[in-house]
């Protein structure tokens, strides 16, 4: 039987073991929004997605350097795949998701092109690292554009895409941030820092995409200069 | 179309109303006012305030059943336009005059994705003749017939702070002991568009600042300084005479 100040004092002894032991773990966001659809005319394109395993489970982890800090874990890959899912179906006319033999077979005749996002860099920043009272996300991304020809389906399920066969290809860059506020954790400040940065993602695709290029001469109906233009446009 | 400017100086201690408490009598109502009047004076910084006005074009009917929408402007590195602030200008505007239709912010700029994100939110009144172009957007203004357009550009930022506070905890209590000042300057300037005119019809500002104590024996007592709620009002203030036909 332990007697009452006792209890208290592995109750409190306990507290702080827990506290040690919270501060030593990885921090890890998942983030998390409400996507508005764009409000656009929308393009006369049935679109085909891939999105690749990669991206649809992205995410960043960023291993504490000293002792000061702790690790984070970032996951964006569900926010990434409801985010641009959202925007596309506002964006094109009809988006159809491809992710295996069936969705890639099912509508072929209709699709008229594909396009696979991939995420080419995420950098965060968090006070702790800038002295800054400011959260911040950076995310860089590449598009590529491709007849539905350059898609491959394979026994075991997989999609490949032929690398040979493209239409465009084009990275863009994508910035977020928020301020510190009073009662919020660093989670969800890099939360909310998130998702401006898709936000931003969104409107940098939406208002360049018919402007990159090789999307521009194929949209014209010059499939040959799409298919030959190789140089790489980023959009800022 | 005649300009309106005018400069507003105020030096002020920050005054709230004082609550009555029901059931008490006459005489306590009194000490109860008296001493919440001494309080909210001694526990408030004085706030120095500057407010510029500049409008042309005042709807003096009032603006009907249009609509107005407040936004901050979000583009610069350095600094991004508080959301709390352009709150509470609207709500600053909805208590003054109820009739006006003031669109919440984030719910606007949530209706109008991608056009309203600091990427692509238009800087200059050019600017609103390539959206219209966007049939949905054009349909959408229509449906919620905006009359005017209100960018706020600024921010209220910490300009020093000094001095020091202990504070323990042991068997017998716990408190602190020390002095604490720190001041806050708050910079913002309203821009009016006329949204169907596609002009500029005006532009407030007003420049606020003032210095926060906290001293501490045993207890801390804070001194604070309104210093953005004083730039919330003289903003707000501005911006319903603009709006508004009953003022």
């Amino acid at each position: 039987m332990i007697s009452g100040p006792k209890r208290t004092l592995r109750a409190l002894g306990i507290l702080a073991g827990l506290l040690l032991l919270t501060a030593c773990g990885a921090r890890e966001v998942v983030v998390k929004g409400n996507f508005p659809k764009p409000l656009m005319d929308p393009l006369p394109i049935t679109l085909g997605v891939v999105y690749s395993d990669a991206f649809a489970q992205h995410e960043i982890f960023d291993e504490a350097a000293g002792r000061a800090e702790t690790d984070w874990l970032v996951k964006t890959g569900d926010a990434q795949v409801e985010f641009w899912t959202t925007l596309f179906g506002g964006m094109f006319e009809e988006v159809v998701r491809i992710s295996d033999h069936d969705s890639l077979h099912a509508r072929e005749s209709e699709i008229d092109a594909v396009i696979i996002p991939y995420v080419a860099d995420l950098q965060y920043t968090i006070p702790l690292h800038t002295n800054v009272k400011v959260y911040e996300i950076w995310m860089k991304y590449r598009f590529r554009l491709v007849p539905l020809d350059a898609v491959h389906d394979h026994e075991n399920g997989d999609l490949t895409i032929d690398s040979t066969e493209q239409l465009a290809e084009w990275t863009l860059s994508a910035y977020g941030k928020t301020p510190t506020a009073f009662l919020q954790s660093d989670e969800e400040a890099v939360n909310l820092a998130a998702v401006v940065a898709l936000r931003d993602a969104g409107a940098n695709f939406a208002t360049s995409f018919t402007r990159v290029p090789g999307v521009a001469a194929w949209m014209a109906g010059d499939n040959e200069a799409a298919e030959n233009d190789t140089e790489a446009f980023e959009s800022e | 179309m005649t300009p309106r400017p005018s400069k507003v100086s105020d030096r002020s201690c920050d005054r709230e109303n004082f609550r009555w408490y029901h059931g008490a009598s006459c005489t306590a109502r009194g000490v109860l006012s008296l001493l919440g009047a001494a309080l909210t004076i001694v526990l408030q910084g004085c706030v120095n305030a500057t407010v510029d006005e500049m409008t042309f074009m005042e709807p003096t009917e009032g603006i009907g059943d249009a609509s107005v929408v407040i936004m901050g402007r979000r583009h610069a590195p350095d600094y991004e336009t508080e959301f709390d602030f352009i709150e509470c200008i609207g709500d600053h505007i909805r208590r003054g005059d109820a009739s006006i239709t003031v669109l919440h912010e984030l719910e606007f700029i949530n209706m109008m994705y991608p056009w309203f994100e600091p990427r692509t939110a238009p800087l200059r009144t050019d600017d609103i003749d390539k959206l219209l172009t966007q049939q949905r957007v054009a349909d959408r203004f229509s449906e919620i017939k905006l009359e005017y357009m209100i960018w706020i550009d600024g921010s209220t930022v910490e300009t020093n702070s000094s001095g020091s506070m202990t504070c323990g905890v042991g068997p017998g209590g716990a408190g602190c002991f020390g002095f604490g000042t720190w001041g806050n300057a708050s910079d913002y300037e309203a821009t009016i568009w006329d949204f169907t005119d596609e002009i500029e019809v005006g532009r407030i500002s007003a420049n606020t600042s003032g210095q926060s104590y906290m001293p501490a024996v045993v207890v801390p007592i804070p001194i604070i300084a309104p210093v953005q709620g004083t730039a919330c009002d003289s903003l707000g203030d501005q911006l319903l005479k603009y709006l508004s036909a009953k003022l």
